[in-house]
């Protein structure tokens, strides 16, 4: 191979790997921001999950969203755009501002609630046990039926 | 036929209410021939729904073309497979499928107990024929199967007339697991109806005792059973047939199943603390109530196109039906818990924060708390709605973000609860049980981190999988060694026999460690691949060590669908693998097309080949989206686990079963110990 083919070659090599990057980057960035947005043919699935066969809407969404990703519009722009055409149910999750905030926080909510209920239900279970504590001794007299019972709840309390 | 099975369906409904009416007039009378009449009546509703139900699979069999059901469900091609899984694919007949699975829990129960709890039974029995009832309510007049098609005739009356052929199966249900994973599921809504009759009817006869648990803890690991296997091959289903790549979407329809999954798991872990220390009675009642209102709640969701999902029914009127039911139910609990509530007194004790009863409560808490957090996700879209005007979509991103963590919490406490000792926990033990387990787990995490997994849910996944296995493995390691050394044999046998003598203990490790192996299998996700490539015969897609050769693409003509099929040559670090066959099928009968994925599945990843369609460009080039999902074979193999597991925590325990024939021998009867014979009653309720 001449020096020359050489050079070609090596000038055809990059040429072709800055063409390939940036196209490789925006499939990634499609993938990315198509998994923030729903299919909206009513399959409840995520845009870029949508599989289902011969389904228009998904194939436009995507194809929507390439576009606007060539022409180097930002993700704030695009969702934009996609509410503004599809309203907010387009959101794969709700967005954290406004009414959608509440279904955020409720999870939080739930887990902060339980865990002092939780807390407190010990602490008073722990409270009422030290009230009624029994004494230590155990009397010399047991009757056998007090015996039977006692061996029963033993049995019960260490089985597993 | 289908008059045979409409007149069953309405002499069903009638017999359902005798058993209702009649078993209230009973309880309050105590009038005992009343009382059997109630259960025969109970019995015959049974026997009666069984025989609408083969009318209908009749119907289908014999291609019965006049009835509307049947008409839109089936084809003269389709497989008799699927004319069995057409009974159950509509609204009309799933809902009799429901009254089918209904039944045959209700009749197994009517028969087992017919001369056992007699103070009991018939309040059992009022509370199943009252479910049994709402169900041949719309079985009979909302939404019946046996329905004709009628047109005015000439002189202006109705005549039936027969189509030529049916619309044909929906394709997405022409699937092997479509024939089992709904009466799987189904099976599982159903079976809970049973703990709910006896929770209801416990609280409403003010039954002594932990008597109504110990009776219904099988019931309980049967429909829990049935509504994990159920939920595991839907996941499955979706995996191998919708072809996005996934097995859990999170859709409103699978967070349905999901619900009542959750508190029922809630519920058989609380439940040890009444049967152990008398405490939670209240709690565990309730559990029950919910559970069971869940089950409604999501057949509710299912089919009243409140939320929207793609295995939802069509919209219809039948969701206020259930919520009237719903209410009803939440009526009639509510007022038996606040008549009876003292009668749920409870011994209510904690000796110590680190005890097992507090790693139930935790365990009961995220049970809930994940239970609550899908709910209102579920619903949020329908709030919103109302709220502002406009819905707002909860979809996967979602529920990942708040059920992830849950789910490592839980996992964690699979490792940690069971260990922890009743009452009190001393440091000396936590350090024998928790020392090394906890090492092992940290070092598989080095390890990993070292091999450069990144990913924190991921690798915290693994750690906690590791330590849980490492716990359930120890536990088995130490009472196997402590048998071995008494019998001198194998360890695995010793396992086997520590295994079969306390089932229920050690049946409920072998489900908490599927639980772990389906947990490895989730952790995979977070490193899923896929490529999407329109690929002309001869061209190579590349995904991770795999090369994908299109060699071809046939055409083959199927008797209910045509088949439309790529040949693909697999290569693995470019040695031939294997060869891939992912298809499409188009439907002639109702003019839809379905997708065949092709998998090539082993324990370290799936290769996952779809053939997504042709080029929207050119309509001629193939479409191939191959994913590469590393660890999902484990999760399948944890559901085989957890169903083993179960299946050993129903077994009776061996000890016990060889004290009871020795206790039945004359000559070993009076040697006995007077005060060792209500032990052996004991562990008879116990295993």
């Amino acid at each position: 191979m001449t020096s020359r083919r050489l050079s070609a070659f090596f000038q055809l090599t990059c040429l072709a790997a800055l063409l390939a990057l940036p196209a490789a980057a925006q499939v990634d960035r499609a993938k990315q921001i198509g998994g923030k947005f729903m299919c909206m043919c009513g399959c409840n699935q995520v845009l870029t999950q949508c599989n289902h066969v011969g389904c228009t809407v998904s194939t436009a969404m995507l194809k929507e969203l390439d576009q606007r990703l060539a022409r180097g519009e930002s993700e704030n722009v695009i969702t934009q755009a996609f509410v503004q055409k599809f309203g907010t149910q387009v959101y794969a999750e709700p967005p954290k501002s406004g009414l959608s905030l509440v279904a955020w926080s409720l999870p939080t909510v739930y887990l902060i609630v339980g865990t002092a209920l939780v807390i407190f239900v010990i602490w008073r279970w722990r409270a009422r046990q030290h009230l009624q504590a029994a004494p230590v001794d155990a009397p010399a007299g047991m009757s056998p039926d007090t015996l039977d019972d006692v061996r029963r709840r033993v049995a019960r309390e260490t089985e597993d | 036929m289908d008059v045979f099975g409409s007149f069953a369906l309405l002499l069903a409904f009638v017999c359902a209410a005798y058993a209702l009416v009649g078993g209230i007039v009973a309880i309050r009378t105590r009038h005992a021939l009343l009382v059997k009449s109630a259960r025969q009546a109970g019995i015959a509703t049974c026997a009666l729904i069984f025989l609408a139900t083969f009318s209908l699979v009749y119907l289908f069999f014999s291609d019965s073309y006049w009835v509307a059901y049947v008409v839109t469900q089936s084809n003269r091609s389709l497989p008799t497979f699927y004319k069995i899984a057409a009974l159950w694919s509509g609204q009309a007949g799933s809902l009799l499928f429901w009254s089918f699975l209904l039944s045959i829990y209700v009749f197994s129960v009517l028969l087992t107990y017919r001369n056992k709890n007699g103070e009991l039974m018939p309040y059992v029995g009022v509370v199943m024929a009252g479910v049994q009832i709402f169900f041949l309510t719309l079985n009979n007049f909302v939404a019946s199967p046996f329905k004709v098609l009628a047109a005015p005739g000439a002189n202006g009356a109705l005549d039936i007339f027969t189509r030529a052929d049916g619309n044909g199966l929906n394709p997405l249900l022409q699937y092997p697991e479509m024939v089992i994973h709904p009466p799987n599921l189904y099976s599982g809504y159903t079976g809970f109806t049973i703990p709910f009759a006896f929770a209801l009817g416990a609280l409403l006869a003010r039954y002594p005792g932990e008597k109504w648990i110990h009776l219904t803890r099988r019931w309980t690991m049967i429909a829990w059973c049935f509504q994990t296997v159920g939920i595991l091959l839907g996941a499955h289903w979706a995996y191998a047939v919708l072809g996005w790549g996934g097995y859990w979407g999170w859709d409103p329809v699978e967070n349905a199943s999901l619900l009542p999954w959750l508190t029922g798991t809630a519920f058989l872990h609380s439940v040890m603390m009444q049967e152990k220390r008398g405490m939670m009675k209240v709690w565990n009642v309730w559990l029950v109530f919910v559970t069971f209102m869940l089950c409604i709640l999501g057949t509710m969701l299912t089919r009243s196109g409140v939320v929207s999902s793609v295995h939802a029914f069509a919209q219809s009127s039948i969701g206020n039906w259930f919520l009237g039911f719903l209410i009803l139910i939440l009526v009639v609990c509510l007022a038996a818990y606040a008549k009876n509530r003292d009668y749920l007194k409870s011994e209510n004790q904690l000796d110590s924060m680190i005890s097992r009863e507090s790693s139930f409560l935790f365990n009961n808490l995220i049970l809930l708390v994940s239970c609550v957090a899908v709910l209102s996700g579920t619903l949020f879209p329908v709030f919103s709605e109302w709220l502002s005007g406009s819905r707002i979509s909860v979809g996967k991103p979602f529920f990942d973000k708040v059920n992830i963590p849950l789910g490592l919490i839980l996992l964690f406490l699979t490792g940690v609860g069971p260990l922890l000792a009743w009452r009190k926990t001393s440091t000396d033990s936590l350090k024998r049980n928790f020392g090394w387990p906890l090492v092992t787990g940290l070092m598989t995490g080095a390890i990993f981190f070292a091999l450069g997994l990144r990913e924190f849910y991921s690798l915290l996944c693994l750690i906690l999988c590791v330590f849980v296995a490492s716990t359930i493995g120890m536990e088995f390691f130490r009472g196997a060694k402590v048998i071995r050394a008494r019998s001198g044999a194998s360890l695995m046998t010793s396992a086997v026999d520590l295994t079969m003598r306390n089932t229920r203990r050690y049946g409920g490790y072998i489900v908490h460690m599927g639980m772990v192996l389906i947990f490895v299998g989730l952790s995979g996700a977070a490193f899923n691949k896929d490529v999407q490539k329109e690929m002309r015969p001869g061209s190579v897609a590349k995904i991770g060590r795999y090369d994908l050769l299109l060699q071809s693409v046939d055409s083959k003509p199927e008797p209910n669908y045509t088949s439309e099929r790529l040949i693909v040559e697999v290569t693995k670090n470019s040695k031939p693998l294997m060869m891939l066959y992912p298809e499409r099928r188009f439907f002639p009968a109702n003019q839809e097309s379905g997708t065949m994925v092709a998998i090539y599945s082993t324990l370290r990843e799936d290769l996952y080949v779809v053939y997504a369609g042709r080029s929207p460009d050119n309509n001629e080039v193939p479409v191939v989206h191959a994913y590469l999902n590393p660890l999902v074979k484990w999760i399948w193999l944890g559901g085989v686990v957890v169903v083993l597991g179960t299946i050993v925590t129903l077994l009776p325990n061996r000890r016990a079963v060889l004290a009871l024939s020795g206790a039945q021998q004359p000559a070993v009867a009076p040697s006995l110990s007077p005060s060792l014979q209500p032990q052996v009653t004991l562990r008879e309720g116990h295993d």
